[in-house]
């Protein structure tokens, strides 16, 4: 059989890493997704000690997060684990709801600063119309980046997730790269 | 324009795709007697009001929910909004 070498959403083999000032951008390859939705007339489960969070929302537990994408749907994360099965696990935790692998569709892109808050606000007012001053630690929504569709989430007050389409991976990065190196610039 | 998204407050406008007037939830029986005049009227005839009125706004760059929203289409006022799927169970 062919010896296929796997490569990064941005057709490296190393995930990408450039730092602008005190953003630091980072493509985590590792990052596995699959969506959950419920079925009509069923509650929402607790996954993997998850309280599935509320419209807008992201929490964290241990491994893994979730984030809501609609009403009756979240997407379910676990860092480090896409080269694994992660939405069989999640079928096999909530057995009556509906779960759809989604690794391979996106890119994600950590954005981490050094300089608290105030660096990623001001990325944020540049590239989405989203209330930056609102959208603090906890936060996850789905927004138009430069024409695509995106979502964005708020780790921590010095941390960004961008989730992207895996096939629009080079026009996010280089949308994300602009706005920080201008936003580096002195002046 | 902002519309105010029954759950996730404020959104830009231009994440949103319209569609039309709201009467549009209630699409006729095609299965009854008299189907074709309904699909008639339900495709082709509608209100156009200069003033209230409510139409069916998607949200594609957001959560994908349908809403209602009532807006003057005079002064582009949008006077509310709700989820479509709340406004069709209950029935208009």
């Amino acid at each position: 059989m062919t010896d296929l070498t796997p490569i990064t959403a941005l057709g490296a083999d190393l995930p990408r890493c450039a730092r602008f000032g005190p953003l630091t951008l980072t493509e985590t390859p590792g990052l596995a997704l699959a969506s959950l939705a419920l079925r009509r007339g069923t509650a929402a489960p607790a996954l993997f000690g998850l309280t599935l969070p509320s419209p807008g929302g992201w929490v964290a537990g241990a491994g893994v997060a979730a984030f809501w994408t609609g009403p009756g749907q979240w997407m379910i994360e676990a860092e480090g684990r896409a080269e694994h099965d992660f939405a069989a696990e999640v079928k096999r935790a909530a057995p009556g709801c509906s779960v759809t692998e989604q690794t391979d569709g996106w890119v994600a892109i950590e954005i981490a600063s050094s300089a608290g808050a105030d660096p990623l606000i001001r990325l944020m007012e540049k590239l989405v119309n989203v209330d930056a001053a609102t959208f603090g630690p906890g936060r996850a929504t789905r927004t138009a980046l430069e024409h695509m569709g995106v979502f964005l989430i708020r780790r921590a007050e010095d941390r960004l997730a961008v989730l992207g389409m895996r096939s629009a991976a080079g026009s996010l990065w280089h949308a994300l790269e602009t706005a920080a190196s201008r936003l580096a610039r002195p002046g | 324009m902002l519309i105010p998204h029954p759950l996730l407050g404020p959104r830009d406008a231009q994440e949103f795709t319209y569609l039309g007037d709201a009467s549009l939830i209630d699409r006729p029986d095609g299965m009854a007697d008299g189907a074709e005049a309904a699909f008639c009227d339900y495709v082709y005839l509608r209100d156009n009001p200069a003033g209230v009125h409510r139409e069916l706004w998607f949200h594609e760059f957001g959560d994908r929910s349908w809403l209602v929203v009532t807006r003057n289409t005079v002064t582009h006022e949008i006077l509310g909004a709700e989820l479509a799927a709340d406004v069709a169970r209950r029935g208009r």
